[in-house]
Order: structure tokens, then sequence, then C-alpha cells
């Protein structure tokens, strides 16, 4: 058959013309499988976070398929060990993309990663959930497709303030953060917004994370009249010998700040299991035990659920929780919005009000893609862990 | 306040000061500031915890195995770092070969080890407040090591071979005597002083993989206000700047205590480039 050239052209743009009225769009009648791709620092040093939240994906996809998926269509969770590094994540961000065609992102899990790799979600429009804390990682204008599933630094810093001036009721603050770039900048956040609070920050100091010796700073805190040392840190090391100090010194002053001071690793650096005593590091609501011992009942719900499945024992229940939270809230906005189309997943998390998540209740708008709330970051003992949870600190009711 | 300056100072201050003998060992036989130095001390903590609190060895056994693993480290940098570059040395290519072999030992202890900071045990179970023995065993470490040292270069035949070949390391060779054996056993010498310092300073900096970078550094300094190669102005030189890095610390806090220490190590090159007890080297021309 021969075509005409204006048959050609007709053809053309009768293909234009169905394309952009969406006839070319992915329809939910599909029995293709849908692809999330999850990017997790399983390996290297900052795994352990991706590995907790990874049994809680793993069991999310799980629970999701044998229940007969989304509208018939399984979900396939395609994960890229990323070994918390920005150029792995990167690659792998492009490979989700352009290759493997993923629906959504879940991830990375640790900020540097996810620095490297939201402006290229954004600029490909990819829906993305992630637990990252750094504040600039959520832009609605600049990054319209990111959402965060959990507390950002603010948050957690305002948790800790919360605490230590309402709770504890500390007039005079001493405020201490590592010399890596994250210390320095939350303890001056930090010392910022417990001034404007009206509490007085009677010493502020940025700590060489290898120092050996605390005592300096300890004892200008000490000499400075704190009645509450808020700490900004990640090392291990450096938190343990604060306490150690505080031992020594014979110093009952409490320690507020960073969830680093209830990591398990702290209970082997100390010297005698009272040095961890009065240190209320940031915890979560949803999975704190009460004074009775009792976690609310959507978490023991969860845990119940994942009894035999899911170890909780070398992990912590938060980030379980939040990996099945981020699984669960792609597949209900595939099935609410019947499409797996960018802008309908973006649109149904814009529209998400008090969404009844395991980690958290989730509202995101147009403006606001923080989605977790304040009021459930909370301050835990942080020598309290029980399977991946802690008991609340003293003074919440 | 006092007391717990010259505590702590005195206690980093040797560790400082058995790293920079460390550099000095190496140094002697090859003409080669290696930056492995640190990471042996590093190593020496991390061995020492891995030893003792995983493999539960008692320290008669661990203290030895450590020091023959550091020896060994030591023998590895020699062979790796030093001895593919010795004969440009001019070219000053081994400040790369070393420094990269350093980072690989850093790197494989972050994979192996982990990046956070592990226990590591108490030696004796000696002392609190400032006569914990976490301050005092530093100190006797690096004075063992001085008059081990001292003993091994004035009475010993293999240590005068060593201070022949430091002295003038051509005139040792027409002698016959085997320069390169010499060199490999001045590294495994340095490598286990090297794992003493991190032993004997385990219990105040930890297991920590992150050890290796700043006793690179903080090693390092003491050789240079004390005087290339000569071990008795590293050991003062270690104490001074441990005793002055704890005042700062106390006085001005941590971040501007790195910058005081920056600030004297630079003023002290600037008015006696060749240290305190160096020698100043004539060259011909």
């Amino acid at each position: 058959m021969k075509l005409s050239r204006r048959e050609m052209l007709l053809a053309a743009a009768s293909t234009v013309s169905a394309a952009s009225m969406g006839l070319a769009r992915p329809a939910l009648a599909q029995t293709d499988p849908i692809k999330i791709g999850w990017l997790a620092a399983l390996t290297g040093p900052s795994s352990a976070p991706a590995v907790g939240f990874n049994r809680g994906v793993v069991f999310a996809a799980d629970a999701i398929n044998a229940a007969g998926g989304i509208k018939g269509r399984k979900i396939e969770i395609i994960t890229r060990d990323t070994q918390g590094d920005p150029t792995k994540a990167v690659n792998a961000t492009q490979e989700m993309i352009s290759q493997l065609k993923v629906q959504a992102v879940w991830g990375p899990t640790n900020s540097g990663e996810s620095l490297a790799v939201t402006p290229i979600l954004a600029r490909a429009k990819m829906p993305n959930l992630h637990p990252c804390v750094v504040d600039t990682l959520i832009d609605p204008v600049k990054f319209p497709t990111s959402y965060r599933i959990a507390p950002s630094n603010t948050q957690w810093d305002d948790a800790v303030r919360n605490y230590t001036l309402k709770i504890l009721k500390a007039k005079k603050v001493a405020v201490l953060g590592d010399t890596t770039g994250y210390g320095v900048s939350a303890a001056n956040a930090s010392a910022a917004a417990i001034k404007k609070d009206g509490a007085e920050v009677v010493y502020l100091a940025n700590i060489d994370a290898t120092q050996p010796d605390m005592n300096p700073d300890m004892l200008r805190a000490k000499n400075a009249g704190a009645e509450a040392i808020v700490c900004w840190s990640v090392s291990t090391g450096m938190l343990a010998r604060l306490f150690n100090t505080r031992a020594a010194m014979g110093w009952d002053v409490p320690f507020i700040g960073h969830p680093s001071m209830s990591s398990g690793e702290i209970g082997s650096l100390i010297e005698k299991p009272a040095n961890w005593e009065k240190v209320y590091a940031v915890g979560y609501k949803s999975c704190s035990y009460d004074a009775a011992g009792k976690l609310p009942a959507h978490s023991q719900e969860l845990v119940d659920r994942l009894k035999g499945k899911v170890d909780l024992k070398d992990t912590l229940l938060w980030w379980v929780a939040a990996g099945y939270d981020a699984i669960n809230l792609f597949a209900k906005a595939i099935e609410t919005s019947g499409s797996t189309e960018s802008a309908a997943i973006t649109g149904y998390l814009n529209s998400l009000k008090k969404f009844p998540g395991y980690f958290g209740t989730y509202t995101y708008s147009e403006t606001e893609h923080n989605g977790y709330q304040t009021e459930e970051v909370v301050m835990s003992a942080a020598s309290s862990a029980r399977d991946g949870a802690f008991t609340l600190a003293p003074g919440y009711i | 306040m006092l007391a717990t300056i010259i505590a702590s100072g005195l206690a980093t201050g040797a560790v400082y000061a058995l790293v920079g003998i460390t550099y000095n060992t190496m140094y002697a036989t090859s003409r080669v500031m290696s930056f492995t130095a640190g990471q042996v001390g590093m190593l020496g903590g991390v061995l020492g915890s891995l030893y003792m609190i995983v493999w539960g060895l008692p320290l008669l056994l661990a203290l030895p195995l450590v020091l023959a693993s550091c020896a060994l480290i030591g023998v590895i940098t020699e062979y790796v770092a030093v001895r593919p570059v010795l004969k440009s040395l001019e070219q000053h290519l081994y400040v790369l070969s070393t420094l990269a072999l350093s980072l690989m030992f850093q790197q494989v202890t972050a994979i192996e080890w982990g990046t956070e900071p592990r226990p590591f045990p108490k030696l004796f179970g000696l002392g609190t407040g400032i006569y914990d023995e976490k301050f005092w065993i530093p100190v006797i470490a690096c004075i063992l090591t001085i008059a081990g040292l001292e003993y091994l270069y004035r009475y010993t035949l293999v240590g005068r071979a060593f201070v022949a070949v430091a002295e003038d390391n051509y005139a040792a060779q027409a002698l016959g005597l085997p320069e390169r054996n010499l060199r490999i056993a001045s590294y495994a010498l340095a490598g286990a002083i090297g794992g003493l310092a991190g032993f004997s300073g385990g219990e105040l900096m930890l297991a920590f993989f992150a050890n290796g970078a700043v006793l690179n550094f903080y090693g390092f300094v003491p050789v240079a206000l004390g005087g290339l190669g000569n071990n008795k102005g590293a050991v003062i030189g270690g104490l001074a700047l441990g005793l002055f890095q704890q005042a700062a610390n106390f006085m001005v806090g941590g971040i501007f205590a790195s910058v005081a220490v920056f600030a004297l190590f630079i003023i002290v090159l600037l008015f006696v480039p060749q240290g305190f007890f160096g020698s100043a080297t004539a060259r011909r021309v």
C-alpha cells in the first residue's frame, strides 16, 4: 500500500493527539508488576538503618502481594545497595529512572546520599519518600516529588528543646556538638532556639570526636552552672566518654539529644551501666513503651504481625515500621488514584490527611512535604532498649 | 583542674611521642617519612581489643601478638610502599605511596572492624580519677621504649648496625652491612613501637579506626618539634604537645585547641625549621 504525504501527516497527527489525550498512559488493568525502587545502604559503615528499613519493606511488599497485590498487580521491590556512597546512589537512581523504569523510589536512607539524589529524582518527576533529617532535602518548589516520612532535624530539635525546657524545666543549658558539619550546625541551631525560648545557653562547644578526654568541656559546662546538657553528635565514642566523665565528676546533670545516645554501642563503651542513666535520646511515641511497659495499640498490632517473621532484637522498631509505611503509602497512592503516573501518586500524597501509618500519622500538602507530626517525636530513656523500642523518658503523661 | 591537665596531657603526649618514635625509626634506615605510622598506632588499639575482648586472650599473650602483628604491618609497609620508591627518593614519591597504603589500612579496618569506636579492655584495673591506669600506662610504655631503644642502639651489635645505616647508608653497605635486611628489621621494630603506642593508649582512645589519621598528624608534630630522627626530641616534643593540647582544651575549647596546636607547630617551624633538638644539615653546593 502506498501512503500519500497527506495520509502520513494525518497518521502522525492522530498518534500525537492520542498520546497527548492520555491513551498511551499505563493503565492499571495491566498485569505487569508495579516497580518500586529501594535505594538502600545495606552494606558499609552506615548500613544499620537500611537493614532495619529493609525488613519492613520486604514484609510490606509480601503482605500486599499475598493479599492479591494492587488491583491484581504485584509489587516488585527493586533494591540497589548504595553502600552509603552518594556516587553509587546517583548511579542506582539513574538506572532506576532510565532503565528499570520504576514507578516510585523509597530512599536513600542517609542525608549525604539524599542530597545527591533528590535533584535527579525531581528532574525525572519521580515520586520519592525518604527518612533523611536534613531540613533542606524537603522543598516543595525545588523538589516537588520528594516527601519526608520521618521528622526533620528541626523537629528533633523542637522535641529536645521542649523536653529540656518544659518537662525538665532547665533554665541554664549547655549545648555540645561534635566538630562535623552536622554537629556544628545542629548545636548552633539548637542554642539559638533555646535562647529564643527564653532560656540561657551557659556553654556552647564543639568537641573533636576523637578527643580522648572530655573533662575540659564537662568542667566548663559545670562551672557555668548548666542544669541540662543538650548534645548533638552521632559519635558513640564521644558520647560514651561524656557519660563516663559525668559519672567520674559525680555530676548528675541530664543529657538530652541525638538518637545516637541510645545506640547499643554505647552500652559496651560506658564504664558501668549507671553511667547511661539520665540520658534521654530522641525517640518516637509510636515506638515507645509507656510506664506499664506497653506499646501503643496500633504499634503492638504491627509487632504481633511481625512476630516470627521479622527479627526486632538487633534493629529498631521505627526503622521497620517506617519501611513498612513507605511501601504501604505508595501502594495506597496507586490503588486510590488508579494510576502509576507520577502526577497521580504525588496528587494522592499532597491530599493526605492524618494517614495512620505504624511509625507515624502522616499529613502532606502541596506546600508541606514534611509529613511527620512534631508531637509524635518524644524523648526516650536511652538505656531502655527492648525489642527495638525504648521506654518514654520521665515526665510524659 | 591542673592535675587533670597534667595526667591526660602526659598520657596523650606519650602516645604521640611513641608514634613520633615510630616515624623516626622508619626514617632512620630509609630516609622515608612513612605516613603509615599513625595507622599502625590505630591498629595497636584495634588488634588489642580484637585479641583480648573478641578472642578472649590474656594480656600476656595478646600484647606480644599485637606487637608481632604490627611488626608485620611495618614489614608490609617496607615492601609495598617504601622499597619501590627508594631509588627516586628525591622525588618524594614516598609521600604518595605511604599515604595510599595508610588509607588502605584505614579503610580495611573500617570495613572489617566497623566505623564506630569499640571498647578496649582494662589491662590491670588499677587506679581511679587522675591515677587511673589509662593515664599512666602510655607514659610507662614510652619510658620503657626509650630505655629499650637506648640499650639497643648503644649496647647491641644489631643496634649499632642500625645506627651505622642511619648515619651513612653507603658507607655501611661498603662495610658489608646487610642494609636491606636492617631496613626490614627497622620497619618491623617501628611497627611494634607503633603497635605499643596504640595498645598502651587503647583505654584512652578506644579501638577506633579514625584514630589512625589523628595519630598520623599528632605523631608527626613531635618529630617536627623535636627534630627529625631524634627520639629524645620526639619524646619531649610529644609530651609538650600533649600538655599544650590539654591546656588549650581547658582554656579555649575543642576546635580552638586544634587551631592552637597548628599555630604553635607553624610558629616553631618558622623559627626553628630543624626542630628544637635537630641539627641543621650542611649541604655541599
